[in-house]
């Protein structure tokens, strides 16, 4: 212990260095910027940025990098609770009550509990990276195929289970991102499934253009459709929260800390299903689910909670074993070998200095962020006061930008488009969106891990016993289908007996 | 404060059109002549074409040659990668093609072979004009440190005796090189390599992942992908398929060393479009050959576990010819195609 607070300390003097300083903030703002930016991911903002990293010092280019990933998370749920458009995967979840209580005047108070939340996430999550990232990495190494299978499975039937009233619209919304997730080349078999010889296809259709298309466009197309909404004018409330607000948000951020956390350091997870989790989660425990989905606070805090938790557990992963944990830590993996950095387990013993200061810089940035986070609020939820005519072009503009940038290529404009008009009509017959993009983000992922189990196992029942985290993943599977039926049969019951 | 909104996403816009141009602010140099050549080349910007999205070989091999050849004064355009995924390359590829243009080269690798082999691409080599083989990576065969496996030859012993006896991870899909380096070795053992058991994974930090715990009994990947497993005894490298030891891992047997006749290269290279004057040709003979003796090159190589493999345009014709025999022998070995 005495030899890791040396570390510890020599790292917190070394982030504390101007130049460092300097990055973190750099990094933190680009994030948040992009991080709001429909499609514009952090893993693209740090692509772009790799020549630039080129010549640094190692350690600060991994401080600026990261800085840009976690600085997203924040970013990410500006735009979902603005304008119910998520600038990424991980920031769905916010929608469900941001944008909700945006619409009762409540934007400030969503904007000012999403910055608090990922606050809490990211430094508790920083602090458990200190204390468990050698065990933790151990764990992640016990999910193989079996365990991945029913893990996405897991979120998959979690995320339905949402849809309370509509099982069956959502289960039909998720067969269809489920389909939609086998196009593409078949890994195991090397077949072209649906590409229709379209070369662009043939890595099957990016998650992110589903999720701008169906949220982002769709939005735009229906507020077309609903003009007379935007003319009654959104009464600000005050920006800053309750103490009820903060009492209601409490534990829920608290208690989601280390679910988003141990997703994240699972190889292939990340934040979009850590904060579905969290979301579903908080809905089962609350006493009022009924309030989820209009504007519930917690509904907005708990999974931004998690998803910063997520966003610092991905790098276990990544620097213990140089394995990444998600698309964004694949990139900045790539650009560490580049300066002569390999991660790995020899990273700790060979590079501490640089593991130390980069542990202490993500504290010292999500001080920057929750400051930048919170002062950025008043100018942000003026972005409600901009007339129609120029916010909803801009936001077409932006999501357009915003999928060139993932492949650049055009055919995706066109999958853009026909995602939004989807995205439009599930609105308008009221099926959910949340189990489509779920299944477009797990499906492939869950059917290869699926495939892969059966050439390792003797059939679909040794698959479900293989372990004990099988067995514990399989009874919450079906748990979050008959959770919600249970409660209100109980309720029922009570109802008949009084 | 309508306008305070409005600038700032006019603000957002503009941030994004300018990374999305991918274009290093500080590249805007004034085109210089080469005074001492009566041919006049590059005129205008070089682009070079990345088939794959950022962070992988064919990026880092395309953003390491812009930098090197900036800023060694190689070439005094500026120089922008533009990345275009999909399909194994071959929407990179396609893009290559459809240029008239010595300015544009894209990376390769043996997939501009295999792809067309496997019935996935009417491409081939042929359909571009070939400058250069940049470096190359070697392709390791590993197992967990408890392995009852001591050797290559070991792991062959078995399957020999039976094929489906043993988990095999690869990535990221079939007719690739980790795969088909594994079969050739396995078919010169005398192995019926149509009976394999392979677990295909999305990326080599998986196939570890995968190895590490214990979900798999064998892997074959890139030295680089195992090395600092293999130093830090999470895992074991048994076979390498180099012509002579790496470098920091001379306890790790080449596959010659054990027997079995196998040197494969996992090598990049670069080509242009289709019909480039001869003088083009030389042109890049001569700068990438520069390129590839630089210090700054030789330290990326090092960084990033690559071996030198410089082949200029003539002897990439050729070493692509070789290439193309031995994958089609291959992979119809592997059953792969008829």
């Amino acid at each position: 212990m005495g030899i890791e607070m040396q570390y510890f300390m020599e790292g917190l003097s070394s982030a504390l260095q101007p130049i460092n300083l300097l990055w973190v903030l750099v990094g933190g703002f680009l994030g948040t910027i992009v991080g709001m930016l429909p499609g514009i991911g952090p893993a693209t903002a740090i692509a772009i940025l790799i020549p630039i990293t080129f010549g640094m010092n190692p350690t600060s280019a991994l401080i600026l990098m990261a800085a840009i990933y976690y600085g997203a998370m924040y970013g990410g749920s500006r735009s979902s609770i603005l304008l119910n458009t998520p600038g990424d995967g991980s920031a769905i979840a916010a929608t469900f009550d941001g944008y909700p209580m945006a619409r009762n005047g409540m934007a400030g108070q969503a904007l000012t509990i999403s910055a608090i939340a990922s606050f809490i996430g990211g430094i508790l999550g920083t602090i458990g990276f200190i204390i468990l990232a050698k065990p933790l990495a151990e764990f992640a190494l016990k999910f193989g195929p079996a365990e991945y299978f029913l893990l996405f499975l897991f979120a998959l039937s979690a995320t339905v289970s949402l849809s309370k009233d509509h099982m069956v619209k959502g289960f039909i919304a998720m067969m269809l991102g489920l389909m939609l997730s086998t196009v593409g080349i078949d890994r195991q078999t090397g077949v072209h499934r649906f590409t229709f010889d379209i070369p662009q296809l043939s890595e099957g259709i990016d998650f992110l253009v589903v999720i701008i298309g169906v949220y982002a466009v769709s939005e735009v197309l229906y507020n077309y459709l609903n003009l007379d909404w935007i003319k009654n004018k959104n009464k600000l409330g005050r920006l800053w929260i309750t103490k009820e607000q903060w009492k209601r948000s409490k534990w829920p951020i608290f208690r989601n800390v280390p679910i988003g956390f141990l997703i994240g350091v699972l190889p292939g997870a990340g934040g979009a299903i850590a904060s579905m989790l969290s979301y579903t989660m908080e809905r089962q425990l609350s006493k009022e689910p009924e309030r989820f989905g209009k504007g519930a606070i917690e509904g907005v805090a708990a999974p931004e909670s998690s998803n910063n938790a997520a966003s610092v557990g991905a790098f276990i992963p990544m620097l213990t074993m140089g394995v990444p944990g998600s698309g964004t830590t694949a990139v900045i993996l790539g650009a560490l070998i580049m300066l002569g950095i390999r991660p790995g387990p020899l990273l700790f013993e060979h590079n501490p200095d640089m593991v130390w200061t980069f542990i202490n810089s993500m504290l010292v940035g999500n001080i920057f962020l929750i400051i930048i986070n919170i002062l950025l609020i008043g100018l942000l939820v003026k972005i409600l006061d901009t007339p129609p005519r120029i916010l909803y072009p801009l936001i077409l503009i932006l999501a357009f930008i915003g999928t060139y940038t993932l492949s650049y290529s055009v055919i995706d404009f066109f999958i853009l488009i026909i995602f939004g008009i989807i995205g439009l009509l599930m609105k308008l017959l009221h099926f959910p969106i949340a189990p489509l993009i779920l299944a477009v983000i797990v499906g492939s992922e869950m059917e290869q891990n699926f495939r892969k189990s059966l050439i390792a196992y003797d059939g679909v029942l040794d698959i479900l016993l293989a372990s004990p985290i099988t067995v514990t993943l399989c009874i919450l599977t079906i748990l979050s289908i008959i959770y919600p039926f249970m409660l209100s049969w109980l309720k029922n019951l009570k109802t008949h007996q009084a | 404060m309508r306008q305070a909104s409005f600038l700032f996403l006019l603000t957002a816009v503009l941030f994004l059109a300018a990374c999305s141009s991918d274009t290093p602010s500080s590249d805007s140099r004034s085109p210089t002549d080469d005074a001492g050549e009566a041919f006049n080349f590059p005129t205008k910007e070089i682009e070079i074409i990345a088939p794959a999205t950022p962070g992988g070989g064919w990026d880092a091999t395309a953003r390491s040659m812009q930098k090197i050849l900036t800023d060694e004064g190689l070439i005094d355009q500026n120089i922008i990668v533009v990345n275009k995924p999909g399909g194994g390359g071959e929407v990179g590829w396609q893009y290559l093609k459809s240029k008239e243009d010595g300015h544009f080269i894209a990376i390769n690798s043996s997939l501009v072979i295999t792809n067309h082999l496997l019935g996935q691409s009417e491409l081939t080599y042929e359909h571009f004009t070939p400058l250069a083989i940049l470096s190359t990576e070697w392709i390791s065969v590993a197992v967990a440190p408890d392995s009852e496996f001591k050797s290559g030859v070991d792991i062959m012993e078995k399957l020999k005796a039976d094929p489906k006896s043993l988990k095999i991870a690869v990535a990221p899909s079939l007719g690739n090189n980790d795969h088909l380096a594994f079969v050739q070795a396995a078919k010169l053992y005398g192995v019926d390599v149509t009976q394999l058991e392979f677990m295909i994974y999305e990326s080599g930090g998986d196939v570890v992942t995968a190895l590490l715990g214990g979900h798999v009994d064998v892997a074959t990947m890139s030295v680089s992908e195992a090395k600092e497993q293999h130093l830090a005894g999470k895992l074991k490298m048994v076979a390498i398929g180099s012509d002579a030891p790496v470098e920091g891992l001379e306890d790790v047997q080449t596959w010659t060393d054990q027997g079995i006749d196998l040197v494969f290269p996992h090598w990049r290279g670069v080509m242009g479009p289709p019909n480039m004057s001869e003088e083009e040709v030389a042109f890049w003979d001569e700068t990438l050959h520069q390129m590839t003796e630089s210090e700054a090159w030789k330290e990326i190589l090092k960084n990033n576990e690559w071996t030198p493999f410089y082949k200029n345009s003539s002897e990439t014709v050729a070493f692509l010819q070789e290439q193309t025999t031995r994958y089609e022998q291959l992979i119809m070995d592997a059953g792969l195609a008829d």
